[in-house]
């Protein structure tokens, strides 16, 4: 099944996120590697995504989990070689699916040879390329981002006796895009590997590019026109690649990284996804439409990503006070589930591992506009780990199998990267990707189910939304409609059966096809057109005339 | 001739015995139905009054006011003079029927109209209990109205309406009895005392706070002063 | 004749029985769905003030229940002047979204107009009943005219019930030393003697109560006679201290005057000792065994009172006493002890200086009216009507006790009538008694 050659594949796509190490491992090393996740590919095909995201694989002191890069130019020789991500990539490419690499422009590690020359003294042509200070009050204006574990924006070099300024962790620099030799070693990077055939790139940490003293040194214009550039490069020499972006802001603010079509092609929902989990446990549409209302529209080539969880702590920046209260109160009882401004759990556990509230919130990520991504393992509702530290908890050897470290690695356990999830809930005897493939209930098997469903139908990745407010707010029903076909779907948020009534006048006459059974509902007529629904059920119907 | 007069005499006897064994048993039959009479009278009587004990119909006497005016007479409750009545009404119509088996000539059709009459007498002493049951009820409701409502002279106004009342039940009772002659002198009294007994109705039950609004405004004098001095009660 | 209206319901009346609530009612509250807080509004023309008191509900939920599910239900006589458009209004909803209101939830404000005459029962029916199928854990029935609302009275009377586990929050208010005349010269004194619970405001404006005491009450209380109607507060504060419910009082804040007019008293005194007379027959097994009294846990104080001088005419208030006293002689003969009406002739001959309607002999006074009120000695209403001009003459006295008290001389005056009720409590049993 060869790529298809629509520029705008990423629309209709299903994204898996998966880090290469936490995947497979090939060669008994206890750590996932690029072989491992090739063999893997067939298991992510019969899934029915069409592209891989990879989180970041190069060579790193892994302090934070690969995003501090010490080397552009390669791969992490624990994940395997150079040629081995090559092939993966045909591999991928073979079977229709598409892959999505990072990278990280804004910082670099501190082990990065430029970071090494730059410090190494004040005169060093790289010297410029990172952002130094003799004092340590510039930029004054700028939040701390990671406010558990850093003090400031600026750390002390002590090689060089001066400030550098880095937004995340102090042992990540941030580079110094005012420096035009920076925008074009950067540039190089990424060609590098697109003309290796990676179709994509995640760009991490978008907003804080670059500093300006007097503002909050984030969204600056400069940092558009940077982007502009890349994109430009980018639309010029490679079509149909895509730039997605991490940039966790308010929608308004986001807006502006889809600039005319001629930035971002596109970029993560960060403020909705926190929603739907308050949605669910209000049992109340409101925070879900309220969010989307404030959704600016976005040009016509450009695509939301949507998401339920990921790497990442399930984060509250983008909610009140009075939310992120709730939320933790509700999805964090252990202070031990907290961290930063989030809460570091995978979906199953955040769900009290309810099958009925799993499907329901990936019904709701398959059928909301935009592109849906799905976080490993939790196809097939795997659990976490909370006693490991920082995010490592949800980021453990993915379950295979019950046998030998899940099916995971032949390697003893105590050499494994992580340990396995043990727990009589979630423990790969209980979850793994063996059993579900058994049993025809499984999660597994519902998540092939609904991927088809939403693929067969092209509504969902490029059709409009349009909410239905019925008197019963615990229903969250909207039409997404593109050219002739319109969809109607219906949520129910809430754990008790709820009837509700819908205003179809405008659809008088049309039949309702159920999408999962094909199975026909009544005609609508002149009444509000009544459904129930069970706990937590939710309809896809197509809308068809006859 | 002795002869003559004791054949006479025996069949003077004879004739009498005859007789009298003729109406020995009607008045047997008279005796039984006087004694059976009593003993179902006096059943009914029993019944009766624990039926209007069980209803308190003393308390409803005692609103009609006919407590108080049995009292005065030094006569038993209510509930026991309804009984009694009914007792000696039932028991007479038993010894007039035992009267009738008799049969002696004339009595007949007088023991037939007592009987016609009976349901009338019934009707017309029922109209009169709730008659003056009404007469009190609406009178009291009036005085306590223009009471508090300080509309001048209240039992003026209480008394006016219990006897135009009494007046109107009055002359119901006398049209059923039959004593419709006397009718037409109270005729006019009738029509006005519809006239009364409709707005002692309204006044009374219909909008007691409506009347007694309409009366305020109508009668008192100063009214805004004395709305402003008053206090909430609540 | 009229006394045979008055049974004493017996019928149990079951919601599923009934049909009361409007099928487009019943469509609203199955998209309210189940809720934490209720809260009831009774209506009836009364757009002039409910549009600030629903906004001050509202954000009285926002600011002390952001998480619990809220409705607001507004059960309307029928207003004409858009009263219930107000009250919908306040809605929170995703589909009319209002900017700078923050609000995790939707809250639903809806309406329904009630079956009947404009009434308190009908629309604290309606409100139950709702409340009932909502399955509302904490409920309030706020008054529609309060004109000195503030956010936190919802909270003040919610938290006892949904924090503490009470089943009934009473409010108590901060208020003028001569308003609530009725409340303080009687319904609290002899709630309070012959429950043996003090509950200062038992004829409540605004107060809370738990699902389980609506549900209990919705089915007891007697809604088809006409009794079952009026003064239905009251009932309902007899029903939780008769079935055993937890009871406390909430400090509110400023109770509005409320606009005075001489002609309300009648309906007060029939919503209120009416009420309370012909719950002591039911109630008998009850009150019959209670001796002295305690207070109810209460957050806030007591009472407040404010003791600005204000203008009543007192000569008003003697003459229509001593004209009641004098006129109604034929009533008071069939409900008084020969001694009371004796002592009252008396005092109605007295003039303004020496006149005094003493504590004992106004408790006797309300004793033998129950008394009486119990025995029917004529029609029941007729025996309330003709308290009137003897409460009149009381106030008087009171006034004129009081006239340059300050706040803890009331409340000493006050309490001493409560202990004289309660001292000739016997006196009433024994009247009761009596009759058997």
């Amino acid at each position: 099944m060869p790529l298809n050659t629509d520029v705008l594949w990423y629309k209709d796509a299903i994204i898996y996120q998966v880090h290469v190490r936490t995947f497979h491992d090939s060669n008994g090393d206890g750590i996932g590697d690029f072989p491992g996740l090739e063999q893997r590919l067939d298991y992510l095909q019969e899934l029915g995504v069409n592209a891989i995201w990879l989180m970041p694989f190069f060579p790193s002191p892994l302090r934070d989990d690969g995003y501090d890069i010490a080397d552009y130019h390669t791969v992490n020789p624990s994940y395997g070689t150079l040629e081995d991500f090559r092939k993966l990539l045909d591999s991928a490419h073979e079977r229709g699916i598409r892959v999505i690499i990072e990278m990280v422009l804004n910082h670099t590690s501190d082990q990065h040879p430029w970071f090494q020359e730059a410090r190494s003294s004040h005169d060093n042509p790289r010297r410029d390329w990172y952002v130094w200070s003799d004092t340590d009050t510039r930029y004054k204006g700028t939040r701390i981002i990671f406010v558990d574990t850093e003090k400031s924006n600026w750390a002390w070099d002590p090689v060089s006796k001066s400030f550098y300024w880095h937004r995340f962790f102090s042992h990540q620099p941030d580079l110094n895009w005012d420096n035009p030799a920076v925008g074009d070693q950067m540039w190089n990077v990424m060609k590098f590997w697109l003309d290796m055939g990676v179709d994509a790139f995640r760009l991490d940490a978008v907003p804080y590019l670059v500093e300006r003293e007097g503002t909050n040194c984030e969204n600056l214009p400069e940092t558009h026109n940077i982007i502009k550039d890349l994109r430009r490069k980018l639309d010029e020499q490679f079509s149909g690649r895509m730039l997605l972006a991490e940039a966790n802001q308010w929608p308004a603010d986001l807006r502006p990284y889809f600039g005319d079509g001629d930035e971002f092609h596109m970029a993560f929902h960060f403020p909705l996804m926190p929603r739907m989990f308050m949605g669910l446990k209000l049992e109340d549409r409101k925070p879900i439409t309220e969010i989307l209302q404030q959704t600016p529209e976005i040009p016509a080539s450009c695509q939301w990503s949507l998401f339920l969880r990921n790497h990442d702590e399930l984060t509250l920046e983008m909610v009140t006070d009075m939310e992120r209260d709730y939320m933790y109160d509700m999805y964090a009882t252990s202070k031990s589930m907290r961290l930063n401004l989030g809460i570091r759990r995978r979906l199953a556990p955040l769900l009290n591992n309810d099958r009925r509230r799993i499907e329901l919130m990936n019904g709701m990520l398959m059928s909301l506009p935009g592109t849906p991504i799905i976080y490993y393992g939790d196809e097939i509702g795997m659990g976490d780990n909370i006693l490991l530290g920082d995010r490592n908890g949800v980021r453990t050897p993915m379950q295979w199998n019950g046998g030998w470290n899940a099916g995971f690695s032949k390697a003893e356990p105590q050499r494994l990267y992580a340990p396995l999830i043990q727990d009589p809930v979630y423990g790969y005897p209980a979850v793994n990707v063996a059993a579900q493939k058994e049993s025809e209930h499984s999660l597994l098997h519902w998540m092939q189910r609904i991927i088809a469903v939403r693929r067969s139908n092209g509504v969902f990745g490029r059709g409009s939304i349009e909410f239905l407010y019925p008197a019963n707010h615990r229903i969250l029903a909207y039409l997404r409609r593109l050219g002739k076909e319109t969809v109607l779907v219906v949520n129910n948020l809430s754990g008790a059966a709820q009837a509700v009534e819908l205003d179809l006048k405008r659809y008088k006459g049309n039949i309702l096809i159920e999408m999962f059974g094909n199975n026909i509902f009544p005609r609508v007529g002149d009444l509000p057109y009544l459904l129930t629904l069970g706990p937590y059920q939710f309809y896809w119907f197509r809308l068809r005339r006859v | 001739m002795r002869e003559m007069i004791v054949s006479e005499l025996s069949q003077a006897m004879h004739e009498m015995a005859r007789g009298f064994a003729h109406y020995v048993p009607r008045l047997i039959v008279m005796l039984i139905l006087a004694f059976v009479g009593w003993a179902i009278a006096y059943v009914v009587k029993v019944i009766l009054r624990s039926i209007l004990q069980f209803i308190k119909f003393d308390k409803l006497s005692e609103n009609a006011g006919a407590s108080q005016l049995l009292n005065k007479a030094a006569l038993p409750t209510a509930t026991e003079m309804v009984s009694r009545f009914v007792f000696w009404v039932t028991w007479l119509g038993f010894i007039l029927l035992g009267v009738s088996v008799l049969g002696i000539l004339g009595l007949q059709e007088q023991i037939a109209s007592f009987f016609l009459f009976l349901p009338r007498l019934f009707v017309a002493m029922f109209i009169l209990f709730f008659g003056l049951l009404a007469a009190s009820f609406f009178s009291r409701a009036a005085l306590l109205a223009a009471v508090n409502a300080n509309v001048p002279s209240p039992r003026v106004l209480s008394l006016a309406i219990r006897s135009i009342i009494i007046v109107f039940v009055l002359s119901i009772v006398f049209e059923e009895l039959g004593l419709a002659e006397q009718t037409m002198l109270v005729a006019f009294g009738i029509a006005f005392g519809a006239l009364m007994l409709g707005l002692a109705i309204a006044f009374g039950i219909g909008g007691r706070d409506l009347a007694q609004r309409f009366l305020e405004e109508k009668f008192v004098r100063n009214k805004k002063e004395e709305n402003e001095d008053e206090l909430s009660p609540l | 004749m009229e006394a045979m209206s008055y049974t004493p319901s017996g019928a149990e009346l079951k919601l599923e029985d009934e049909t009361f609530l409007s099928d487009d009612f019943l469509r609203q509250l199955i998209n309210v769905g189940e809720v934490d807080i209720l809260i009831g509004l009774p209506t009836h023309n009364n757009a002039k003030t409910i549009g600030s008191v629903v906004t001050t509900i509202r954000s009285g939920i926002l600011r002390g229940f952001p998480r619990e599910r809220a409705v607001i239900i507004n059960a309307d006589g029928g207003s004409r002047d858009g009263t219930p458009d107000l009250v919908t209004g306040v809605s929170i909803d995703d589909a009319r979204p209002a900017a700078n209101l923050y609000a995790l939830r939707t809250l639903h404000s809806i309406s329904t107009k009630y079956d009947g005459s404009a009434g308190s029962g009908a629309a604290l029916r309606t409100i139950l009943a709702a409340a009932e199928l909502l399955r509302a854990k904490a409920c309030l029935v706020m008054s529609p005219e309060a004109a000195h609302l503030q956010p936190d009275w919802i909270s003040n009377l919610v938290h006892p019930i949904y924090r503490d586990g009470f089943d009934l929050v009473a409010p108590t208010y901060r208020r003028h030393k001569f308003d609530g005349l009725l409340t303080t010269n009687l319904l609290y004194p002899m709630l309070r003697a012959l429950y043996g619970v003090r509950i200062r405001e038992a004829y409540m404006p605004e107060f809370g109560f738990s699902g389980r005491l609506g549900s209990q009450f919705l089915g007891q209380n007697g809604w088809h006679d006409g009794n079952g109607q009026a003064g239905v507060e009251l009932r309902m504060t007899l029903a939780a201290i008769t079935g055993g419910y937890r009871i406390c009082q909430s400090f509110l804040g400023e109770k509005e005057h409320v606009e005075r007019r001489g002609s309300d008293l009648i309906p007060a005194l029939r919503q209120t000792v009416g009420v309370l007379f012909s719950a002591l027959e039911t109630d008998f097994l009850v009150w019959s065994k209670v001796a002295g009294s305690k207070p109810v846990p209460t957050t806030g104080s007591e009472q407040e009172l404010q003791l600005d001088p204000i203008r009543v005419n007192r000569k008003r208030l003697r003459e229509m006493f001593s004209t009641g006293v004098s006129e109604l002689q034929s009533v008071f003969q069939s409900i008084l002890s020969p001694s009371t009406l004796t002592e009252l002739q008396r005092i109605a001959r007295l003039g303004e200086e020496e006149f005094h309607y003493s504590a004992e002999l106004w408790v006797r006074t309300v004793y033998e009216f129950a008394a009486s009120y119990q025995k029917s000695v004529i029609s029941r209403d007729h025996i309330i009507q003709a308290l009137a001009p003897l409460f009149r003459g009381r106030v008087f006295t009171f006034l004129v006790e009081n006239r340059n008290a300050s706040a803890i001389e009331v409340e000493n005056n006050v309490e001493g009538l409560c202990l004289e009720f309660e001292r000739l409590k016997p006196y009433l049993l024994q009247m009761w008694k009596s009759r058997e």
